[in-house]
């Protein structure tokens, strides 16, 4: 039980991507124009990571080493044409928002990051409880970026008006431009923290927090 | 040998498990997704086409057979009485097909709007075909509506002459079918 908590727990700060672990930027990027579509995203990747890391993690011993990440792919593919096909059935305005992005999941870096990381070296339950830690990371950065971008691109969060009157919106929050800054901003923030917090617990402050990745999955991104 | 038998046969079975639960989800989601593209995408066009419809379109539409394929037809009513119908054509465009929802008018034999309802064009310029300036040419023409660099009367949205003949090319195919139909969309509501 502890293990578990430790794996579901690591995913909601010490490695919670994509800011920690910076992986998963496409998306990150591109559908966070409204806490909405953030959270949508993020729920579809909460599905797909899940259920990606639970069925590579039991057919972990069956799969051969020189084919695992074609495997891998197959198994992700299969469940986000599943989830593209659910969005269709029952959120179709949804589906229209996140378009192109939701086939996309395929190649989302924490997918095919957590399942030859993780889930291919590690019993169901952990690989359960780890999926489930690292989407709701993603989904609460998603929806957090989405938020802090809409209330400062129309003043609104999930579409509903909550600035004072008279208050002068950035357009450029909602445009591509405003996903960069968005991210960049909330990156520094947490370095920062970090740094804070280890110079507080008397630890040598990280040259480079937040890049530890720690996993040997760096360095590719999508 | 046994090490690459291995990676085929596992290879394999996990394609074979994706293709058959899929294969059964696409099945299972087809009507539901059919009722969604109703109302989110056709709904909304067929509702730009002729808003002075007193009727709803999309619930008392009718599938009619052209060449054995199935056309969605969507009657216009107004005071109880069939103006036009609805169907949609499609039209290569350049991201992929273009489709768009033609209104004619049963009485005369002219359009009474289009509406676009899926494409895939670039962002700010291809996606000109679904604004007002683009589709309110249409209003009023005759069935053979054509670009003006082809001697017709629709003027093409600079820089997306792709989409602008998608676009025309879709409401070309619908004017074929409705041209196909016409006796027999009269003989069915009237």
């Amino acid at each position: 039980m502890a293990s578990m908590w430790k794996e579901f727990s690591k995913g909601l700060w010490a490695e919670i991507p994509p800011f920690r672990v910076v992986l998963g930027l496409c998306p990150t990027l591109a559908v966070t124009k409204n806490a909405e579509n953030g959270l949508g995203m993020g729920l579809a990747v909460i599905f797909v990571l899940v259920l990606s890391n639970a069925l590579i993690s039991l057919v972990r011993k069956l799969i051969p080493k020189k084919v695992r990440i074609v495997c891998f792919i197959a198994i992700a593919a299969t469940l986000v044409v599943a989830i593209e096909l659910l969005m269709q059935a029952y959120t179709y305005p949804l589906y229209q928002q996140l378009g192109i992005f939701v086939p996309l999941i395929v190649v989302n870096c924490i997918i095919l990051g957590r399942a030859e990381a993780f889930a291919a070296k590690n019993p169901v339950h952990l690989a359960i409880a780890d999926g489930l830690g690292m989407g709701l990371g993603f989904t609460l950065s998603l929806t957090f970026l989405g938020a802090l971008r809409e209330l400062l691109g129309t003043g609104a969060l999930f579409g509903r008006s909550v600035m004072w009157e008279g208050f002068k919106p950035f357009t450029i929050m909602v445009e591509a431009p405003g996903a960069f800054i968005a991210l960049g901003g909330l990156l520094a923030l947490m370095n920062c923290i970090s740094i804070v917090s280890a110079r507080r617990a008397g630890k040598e402050v990280p040259v480079n927090a937040g890049g530890g990745c720690g996993l040997g999955c760096c360095g590719t991104n999508q | 040998m046994r090490e690459t038998a291995g990676m085929i046969i596992v290879l394999s079975l996990i394609c074979c498990v994706s293709g058959f639960s899929l294969a059964s989800l696409k099945q299972s989601t087809v009507p539901l997704i059919e009722a969604q593209v109703l109302k989110n995408v056709q709904g909304p066009a067929i509702a730009k086409v002729y808003p002075a419809a007193d009727n709803q379109p999309v619930e008392e539409r009718k599938a009619f057979e052209v060449e054995g394929r199935k056309i969605m037809i969507f009657p216009y009513r107004q005071g109880g009485k069939l103006q036009g119908v609805a169907l949609e054509g499609k039209g290569g465009g350049f991201g992929g097909d273009i489709g768009v929802m033609v209104g004619f008018n049963l009485s005369n034999d002219t359009l009474l709007g289009i509406g676009v309802t899926t494409m895939s064009e670039t962002p700010g310029l291809g996606t000109k075909v679904a604004e007002p300036k683009f589709t309110g040419q249409f209003q009023g023409a005759g069935m053979n509506v054509e670009l003006k660099s082809k001697g017709g009367s629709i003027d093409a949205i600079s820089g997306s002459t792709v989409s602008s003949v998608g676009a025309v090319g879709a409401v070309q195919a619908a004017s074929r079918d409705y041209r196909a139909l016409k006796e027999h969309i009269l003989r069915t509501w009237q």
